[in-house]
């Protein structure tokens, strides 16, 4: 019966994109605003655009690609982490190892070169950890540093890293059963666990100094940073594209049917013979993975990482942007993130004037994260749909 | 007809209460049967237990000619092993179509990367219209599961338990909120599917068990007071003691 069932010819099978125009439209528009940033840049084009803001719209663009994974987990799922942003920092810190020893061993060698007895390899690596490591007192290269100088590696660790805390969290939450606000407890518990670890100075992760310098790309060393804020952008583009099509094909078939209904009703779909756990440790760590290639995306166009990145705050945040966006809908993530990340460097980057009401002076960072608290609240009681369920009513009319 | 479940000596206790206490029952394949008797005398929590919803303090449950022990698996291995459990209270996605519905349901594999990976064949999509047939929701296809009458997520309902090709099809109260018409038919499903399975009926209403023809077996207080057919059941006293008497 297998057998039979394998050769049985699939009946007209739809291409993802027939069925889920929103995809086409996305990417559409990722590509014109691709194109226009770039035709706009200082690097590229007629420098209309500072590198500056360049670099702040490829990091919205990693912000919307681990937005699709939350909305993935969370939105279609049901699965509420707040612990995601602990996985694209641990990305960012796989991706800064590299940049940072890299950078440093070119740095170091080229001061070397002109030494008339040339340098050792343990010479240089002595020196590349004191020069790395002196601000927390030390001049040791610690173990998980051991490979920092292979590119290779450290994407590896990109992925790795993100994917099996997640599988390893995941198959212990799930399998005792963890659902709902626990499971969100639990995440965020995570969440701290992690960053106040990362604090430490003795973890070898620079404590809370963070790993630093990271926008300077060892081999581009020379190249200014408007040409490699643009490559950044690039990449950000190509990977929030790529995620895209990844989490639309995801959700759009049998399997999206599975996890909605997880998240509907999870005791239903066991009776149906569906292994439940099984689904939602598939999702958690696909989507941890995807967050963690975000992170080594955004951090070279930060240029700096430190624990407080991962701080729990900035999870509950990643929560607040998808459903102000919309749950459940991809392009409501993305319309999430980049508004309201957007709107906030804006806000408290002194890019807003403040308003001077004469009894009263607003001034937008003070107000920011009221009128964010605010907004959150409002969506949650009346639009619950999010931003994204305006497209409902556009659909409904034509 | 050989036995298919075997459930011997099970008793469960909540919080101090006895919800089922040294049930055995036995159900070979294929059989109707019926199981009725009053509120709290441990139907559900019977259908809990063979499904691996509640485990029992003590006692066996057994499947199949392989005599695979039940009380080790988990709820989806027990769904997969063949036994289909429909619920008192109509429980479908109500998010999301019929068609979908039934092909979640559809006997296929079930760990995610299959059904990552899987596309509606044509053998599929004509069981689908097959089962959309029987329970009268062809032309519902494509409408939202939510939308559907409460009769209609009942036949949903068993429908995708049809759709899991189950040996042992768990039904409770598969005729509660319908009108005579519907009765009926559901019914005809539940005795058409009889034929080739197991069916248990968990049933309050004896005007339905009638029409199902079949044996009945009475619970109460968490064991079996009395099985076999419905005229025997219903002439025995301890019987209209427990119905009548109180």
């Amino acid at each position: 019966m297998e057998m039979s069932r394998r050769t049985a010819a699939p009946v007209k099978r739809r291409h993802l994109l027939q069925d889920n125009p929103s995809v086409l439209w996305f990417m559409g528009l990722l590509g014109l605003f691709t194109l226009g940033v770039t035709v706009l840049s200082e690097g590229f084009g007629i420098g209309l655009i500072s590198t500056n803001l360049v670099k702040i719209l490829g990091m919205t663009l990693c912000l919307c690609l681990i937005a699709i994974a939350m909305d993935v987990v969370w939105g279609y799922c049901g699965i509420l982490s707040l612990g995601h942003f602990a996985f694209f920092g641990l990305g960012g810190y796989a991706i800064g190892m590299w940049l940072m020893y890299a950078r440093t061993e070119i740095v170091i060698r080229e001061s070397l070169a002109g030494s008339t007895i040339p340098p050792t390899e343990r010479e240089v690596s002595e020196a590349v950890a004191s020069q790395i490591f002196s601000v927390v007192g030390s001049n040791e290269l610690p173990l998980i540093w051991s490979f920092a100088g292979s590119l290779p590696f450290q994407l590896a660790m990109v992925v790795l890293v993100p994917g099996l805390l997640a599988l390893v969290f995941g198959w212990l939450a799930f399998r005792s059963r963890v659902t709902g606000v626990y499971l969100s407890i639990l995440t965020q518990a995570m969440t701290l666990a992690l960053s106040l670890y990362l604090f430490q100075n003795d973890t070898g992760l620079r404590g809370n100094n963070g790993l630093s310098g990271l926008q300077n790309i060892p081999g581009a060393l020379h190249v200014p940073q408007s040409v490699i804020s643009v490559w950044f952008f690039w990449a950000s583009a190509f990977a929030l594209g790529a995620g895209y099509l990844l989490f639309a094909w995801v959700v759009s078939g049998k399997f999206g049917s599975v996890i909605r209904a997880i998240r509907d009703n999870e005791a239903r779909v066991r009776f149906l013979g569906y292994n439940v756990e099984g689904y939602k440790l598939f999702v958690f760590t696909l989507t941890a993975v995807i967050s963690g290639i975000a992170g080594a995306l955004y951090y070279p166009q930060a240029g700096i990482i430190n624990p407080a990145e991962i701080a729990p705050i900035a999870s509950i945040y990643l929560a607040v942007w998808v459903a102000i966006g919309g749950r459940g809908r991809l392009y409501g993530a993305v319309i999430g993130a980049a508004l309201v990340s957007l709107l906030s460097s804006w806000l408290t980057g002194g890019g807003a004037p403040n308003i001077d009401l004469g009894f009263y002076r607003i001034i937008w960072t003070d107000w920011w994260l009221v009128m964010l608290g605010l907004g959150f609240v409002l969506v949650t009681l009346f639009f619950p749909k999010g931003i994204g369920g305006l497209f409902d009513y556009l659909v409904r009319k034509q | 007809m050989t036995t298919l479940l075997e459930v011997s000596g099970v008793s469960v206790t909540f919080d101090g209460f006895r919800a089922i206490n040294n049930l055995s029952i036995a159900i070979g394949e294929p059989e109707l049967r019926a199981v009725i008797g009053p509120n709290g005398a441990g139907k559900t929590t019977f259908m809990d237990i063979v499904t691996g919803k509640t485990r029992p303090d003590e006692g066996r449950v057994i499947w199949g000619a392989q005599s695979v022990d039940l009380l080790k698996l988990s709820e989806s291995d027990i769904a997969k092993i063949g036994i289909g459990r429909k619920f008192q209270k109509p429980t479908v996605f109500e998010e999301q179509s019929v068609r979908d519905n039934l092909a979640m349901a559809l006997k296929n594999r079930r760990g995610p990367l299959s059904v990552l990976m899987w596309h509606a064949t044509e053998r599929d999509a004509a069981r689908i219209l097959e089962l959309a047939a029987e329970i009268g929701l062809s032309d519902r296809l494509a409408h939202r599961a939510g939308d559907l009458s409460h009769g209609q997520k009942q036949w949903l309902e068993i429908g995708m338990l049809l759709a899991q090709d189950p040996r042992l099809l768990l039904v409770d109260e598969p005729a509660a909120g319908m009108t005579p018409a519907e009765r009926a038919h559901t019914t005809d499903l539940l005795k058409r599917a009889a034929r080739t399975r197991a069916v248990m009926v968990i049933e309050h209403d004896m005007e339905f068990i009638r029409r199902l023809e079949c044996r009945v077996t009475v619970l109460h207080e968490g064991s079996v007071l009395a099985e076999g057919s419905l005229d025997h059941v219903t002439k025995n006293q301890q019987v209209i003691d427990v119905y009548l008497g109180r």
